[in-house]
């Protein structure tokens, strides 16, 4: 996912922003005082960012993200851009973007959330270390308690980035469900077959309708067998779309022949009371195939000799 | 208005395409058209090709069952041809299947429906 | 509950039949710009053009209201018709579908109702009538 989908997807504009702050407690103060701090971090940039990187090569774990130097260099400097980037006293959209542009990064390259976030510990504790070296104690606990402000509001961007990529995903995953869960396939001239398996709900219903009545148009179908010998529950809702199916299919001038229907479902669409007359219907696909075949003006013959 | 929709005539079969959006008088002046048109010569079949319609509310798919009814008053068979998909689906789903009319896919199968639907009387 | 954002509004008056077109229009051209399939659009358009047409019919003039929507995860389509006039008598039978006097009223809005994802009526007899739609996508 682009920064730019992440923007969207955390709904990250100047309201949220100012949410989140908020929440983070990362005041204006805050910020005048981490700015107050750039030219400690120039001179400790270089330091703290080489010690990062020596924990994250040190583990096994971690150490494969970084597979050879010029990968290593690169972060680094990415990573050094990042560091004093927290020291620049802004937290606007524009930050908030790079934030997420550097999450966007790391996701990429499937660093997951442990090990980033157990970076950030590590961050905070080469920072502190410096602050408390430089600054009389007054002084120190207070910038301290600025700078984990701002890491911690860069964690909650990291760990939302995490989340929105993980959704991502998972909505990528079910459109693919989605085209695998209505397979029309094409048996013969003008012959169209869908198996279907599974449940099926009101949006799956509404899929399958839409994508029969387009194959149709594309195949210049005149018959579709749909066979529901693989739907576990066949009830009103069921039964109630197989018919607006058929009415639409109607409507392009071909024929709906419903097949693989057990007695169970027989007596259920009966006893509900389900008009299903406009279709036919068949108990097995043989007879749906056969039946569809006459329709069309064909028939099967045995060969002779 | 009369004439917006062109009324082709090919033997005892009427064509018609209708293209443009079906505004009030434009529907009413197509009914009367087509009726006109029945009644003028002797037509056995109508073919209303919808291929040019992106959208069919209840008032368009109304005008077009009346006047499939309207024709076969007068001894003329109906048949509504190039419905695209989206549109049969947004008919059923409105509760508006269009039962009483015959439909085909595209104008070939139009003509070709109306054949196999006169061969049968 | 993720709230719901507005991010674009646009009314029409519909006074003359060309506002029942225009605005049907206005909203399929922003369904597909905003990438809606062609059977979404289709029940958007379809529902918009049942509900403008009967604010010309029934009231004589009215106006609909455009707006996008966004939520995290969702876009939508809005779309609210307003009108003055005479309200709809015995709404829940008439959005059944079934009562006669006001056959073509009520199949236009029930109809309309099962094309969309949500759907709200208020009506008042003798003052008026508004009708608020709304399609989703998911982003």
């Amino acid at each position: 996912m682009s920064h730019r989908r992440y923007m969207k997807s955390l709904n990250m504009d100047e309201a949220e922003l100012r949410s989140r702050r908020a929440f983070c407690g990362l005041t204006d103060d805050d910020l005048e005082r981490l700015r107050s701090l750039r030219g400690f971090a120039e001179q400790h940039t270089t330091g703290i960012v080489n010690a990062f990187y020596d924990l994250l090569l040190a583990h096994e774990q971690t150490r494969k993200f970084f597979p050879d130097d010029a990968a290593i260099r690169r972060v680094k400097r990415m990573q050094s851009e990042y560091f004093l980037a927290l020291f620049e006293g802004r937290c606007d959209l524009a930050y908030v973007e790079d934030r997420l542009r550097v999450g966007a990064a790391h996701e990429r390259i499937g660093l997951a959330p442990k090990w980033y976030l157990a970076a950030y510990a590590k961050y905070l504790e080469l920072l502190g270390d410096q602050v408390h070296a430089s600054f009389p104690r007054e002084e120190a606990i207070p910038l301290y308690v600025s700078v984990t402000k701002i890491v911690f509001f860069d964690i909650t961007l990291a760990i939302d980035t995490y989340i929105a990529a993980n959704m991502d995903t998972v909505q990528r995953h079910q459109a693919a469900l989605r085209e695998l869960s209505t397979p029309v396939i094409r048996v013969h001239d003008r012959i169209l077959l869908l198996p279907l398996v599974g449940a099926i709900d009101s949006v799956r219903a509404q899929q399958i309708m839409d994508t029969v009545l387009t194959r149709i148009v594309e195949e210049k179908a005149r018959c579709i067998i749909i066979d529901i010998a693989g739907v576990p529950v066949v009830d009103t809702k069921v039964a109630d779309s197989l018919v607006k199916t058929t009415a639409s299919v109607r409507l392009l001038g071909a024929q709906t022949i419903l097949t693989g229907i057990s007695a169970q479902v027989a007596r259920t669409i009966v006893q509900l009371g389900v008009d299903i007359s406009p279709m036919h219907t068949c108990s097995r696909l043989q007879e749906g195939i056969e039946l569809a075949l006459d329709l069309v003006g064909k028939t099967i013959t045995e060969k002779r000799g | 208005m009369s004439g917006t929709i062109p009324i082709l005539r090919m033997g005892d079969v009427l064509l018609t395409t209708v293209h443009v959006e079906l505004r009030d008088a434009v529907a009413e002046a197509f009914q009367a058209d087509v009726l006109a048109a029945i009644e003028k010569g002797q037509i056995r079949g109508l073919v209303i090709d919808i291929s040019g319609l992106d959208m069919v509310d209840t008032y368009v798919a109304r005008i077009l069952a009346e006047t499939g009814r309207m024709a076969r008053l007068m001894g003329t068979v109906t048949v509504l041809c190039g419905m695209r998909p989206e549109i049969a689906a947004t008919l059923v789903r409105m509760g508006y299947p269009m039962d009483g009319v015959h439909a085909a896919l595209d104008l070939d199968e139009g003509l070709e429906r109306l054949r196999s639907l006169r061969g049968r009387r | 509950m993720t709230p719901i954002t507005v991010t674009s509004r646009r009314e029409m008056p519909v006074e003359v039949e060309d506002d029942v077109i225009l605005v049907r229009r206005a909203v399929r051209d922003l369904a597909q710009a905003r990438g809606f399939d062609a059977f979404a659009s289709a029940a958007v358009t379809t529902a918009t053009s049942e509900l403008t047409r009967n604010i010309w019919v029934h009231a004589d003039k009215g106006v609909a209201v455009i707006e996008e929507l966004s939520t995290g995860d969702r876009y939508g389509i809005r779309v609210t018709f307003r009108d003055e006039g005479p309200g709809i008598a015995h709404v829940d039978r008439v959005l059944a579908g079934g009562f006669s006097t006001a056959r073509s009223l009520g199949l236009g809005l029930s109809g309309s109702r099962r094309l969309v994802d949500d759907f709200r009526l208020e009506t008042t007899v003798g003052q008026g009538t508004t009708v608020e739609i709304v399609k989703w996508k998911s982003i």
